[in-house]
């Protein structure tokens, strides 16, 4: 029987088609962007190895490139101060509903998250239009015609303006996340707490937090990757403009080889797109895993 | 505390729980409306006459309803191809990423092999991996190798992509589960092959399901790989006809509108039929993701 377990062509024949898949659309095309990353390929034509210039030209002396990493930056952030809290609070609130409406709720909030992200950033690109887009027909209809706006035109708002169809989207995301932690939580405690005198706040503060921590690295950890990884919204809304107010990592680098040709640099951007989620994703775990330790001794 | 408080303030503490969840209710309904009321603004305009949109009114009574915007969606449009397309193409990788991930979790968790962490570790390195970053090589490949008419050039990455994640569900779950009735079905000279597929899979299902879900509605949703790798009309999924059609019809907004509603509308269907499977998948997908 052990020496089934160990046979070695059973072990290759289960293994070999995955890692085929794996390997063929994941690990290769990698290794190939390290190649091109260091020539000045244009599509087309003959190229030249420039060894690591492109590297550190996007490193170094690339505008937009920062922009875009800042960009991400802005989008985690408000994500984890503004949708979160939200998100949570109404996990906990939908929890003291109950019965059917509690289930209704919880339905229509995931909603957005299984529409096709097409739909979902065409929709809102209509919603934002300046001559006939639902926002400003509800500020007119509310009287408040000074704050009609071109939403993904204007330089300054262009980027909250995606920024909250981002958070929108994943609302029902991070509200079922929440939600989930919300239900492991024994109702025995809830109910010592009250018998305790407790108030709503002390039992959030004393009871809810400390059981659903866990919960919330895993929605924080997410918020924070998938704000790096961000592209069909801003492709599909502003495609990075106006100027590169709304550029992400990953649609700069499509325009810079599809639009500029600049296959070399492009892939150069994509090599260390790559990088730069490695060392954010495996931080972020490092982080969390020692603060877990550290209350847990 | 003894039974004697709680029964003195109960009275009036059962009439403040049902105030406060008169006002959960209410502020649920405000993100419900939230949540759903740009799709019936969408609905709403989808049957609209194109300069009906420039109205001042937040929603309007299209009389007659232009039911000819959804003609234009499903001919010009080609809504019926490209749905085609994308439960073909969706079907086939996620039936191939529930296969391969079980064969993997299998030889990982179960086999005996020096290599089985590394190679493990390996494909789960792919669960941070952004796709994005594959777009140029993976297009310059495919092109190369005259893919990009072909429904390969999705279903290779979308496979490859759907791979870290079920890996990472099933191995954990495989873990989870006592090996003793494999163990008794080798002595009895079963090959691996009809142990996996026979008896792993079955007691395998709650992670299925959950990879089932959870890869479906992505590799359903998925755009930008479908607008990159493929160069002819023919094996274009559903996402693409959205985007396709806007520059088509550039100003008639309202048959644009009736294309995304009938982009969005099988998704919509499968989630209100299945909605408690496909809230409890995501969940155990992420949580554990």
């Amino acid at each position: 029987m052990d020496r089934m377990k160990r046979n070695k062509l059973i072990i290759f024949l289960l293994v070999s088609p995955g890692l085929i898949f794996f390997f063929a659309a994941v690990l290769f095309p990698i290794l190939k962007s390290v190649y091109y990353g260091m020539t000045d390929w244009k599509g087309i034509g003959d190229f030249n190895l420039v060894g690591f210039d492109n590297f550190v030209k996007v490193l170094t002396d690339d505008k937009v490139f920062r922009e875009s990493l800042l960009h991400a930056a802005t989008l985690a952030v408000l994500t984890v101060i503004v949708q979160h809290p939200i998100a949570l609070f109404f996990a906990i609130i939908i929890d003291k509903i109950g019965g059917r409406r509690e289930t209704f709720f919880r339905a229509v909030f995931f909603i957005p998250c299984v529409i096709s992200i097409v739909v979902i950033s065409k929709m809102w690109v209509g919603i934002y239009n300046a001559e006939y887009g639902l926002l400003n027909t509800v500020l007119e209809f509310m009287r408040l015609d000074a704050l009609k706006q071109d939403w993904l035109g204007n330089f300054h708002i262009a980027l909250y303006s995606v920024v909250f169809v981002i958070m929108w989207v994943g609302f029902g995301y991070a509200f079922l996340i929440y939600y989930s932690g919300i239900k492991g939580v024994p109702e025995e405690l809830y109910e010592a707490g009250l018998i305790d005198g407790a108030g709503g706040w002390q039992r959030f503060r004393h009871i809810t937090l400390p059981l659903i921590k866990p919960v919330i690295w895993v929605n924080v950890t997410l918020a924070i990757v998938s704000s790096l990884k961000q592209m069909e919204p801003i492709y599909l809304m502003t495609n990075g403009g106006p100027g590169s107010t709304t550029q992400f990592v990953a649609n700069y680098l499509y325009i810079q080889a599809f639009n500029a040709k600049k296959y070399g640099y492009a892939n150069a951007i994509s090599v260390v797109f790559v990088v730069v989620c490695l060392i954010v994703t495996v931080l972020l775990q490092r982080v969390f895993r020692d603060r877990e330790r550290g209350e847990a001794s | 505390m003894s039974d004697h408080t709680t029964a003195v303030i109960a009275p009036g503490r059962k009439k403040k729980r049902r105030l406060s969840r008169i006002v959960y209710v209410i502020l649920c309904s405000l993100v419900a409306a939230g949540a759903i009321f740009p799709l019936i603004w969408l609905l709403d305009f989808s049957l609209a006459k194109s300069n009906e949109l420039f109205s001042s009114k937040i929603l309007i009574w299209p009389s007659p309803p232009q039911w000819h915007n959804y003609y234009l969606a499903l001919t010009d449009g080609k809504v019926p191809q490209y749905l085609t397309n994308s439960l073909v193409i969706t079907s086939v990788s996620v039936g191939l990423v529930v296969v391969l991930a079980v064969m993997m979790s299998y030889a990982f968790i179960r086999m005996r092999w020096r290599l089985s962490r590394v190679f493990l570790n390996l494909v789960l390195l792919g669960i941070m991996i952004p796709i994005h970053a594959t777009l140029l090589p993976n297009f310059l490949t495919f092109h190369s190798l005259n893919l990009t008419d072909s429904p390969l050039a999705l279903i290779i990455p979308y496979v490859a992509f759907g791979l870290p994640q079920a890996t990472f569900i099933m191995s954990g779950f495989m873990a989870s589960i006592p090996e003793a009735v494999e163990e008794s079905a080798l002595i009895d000279g079963c090959g691996i092959f009809r142990i996996v597929f026979k008896m792993v899979f079955p007691l395998m299902k709650p992670a299925i399901i959950t990879v089932i879900i959870t890869s479906y509605i992505s590799i359903w949703n998925e755009f930008i790989m479908a607008a990159t790798y493929l160069t002819s009309d023919t094996y274009r999924t559903l996402p693409f006809s959205v985007y396709n059609f806007a520059g088509m019809y550039r100003s008639n907004y309202a048959a644009q509108f009736a294309v995304m509603v009938l982009a969005a509308l099988p998704s919509l269907i499968v989630y209100i039929i299945l909605n408690k499977h496909i809230t409890k998948g995501i969940v155990a997908g992420a949580v554990k993701g």
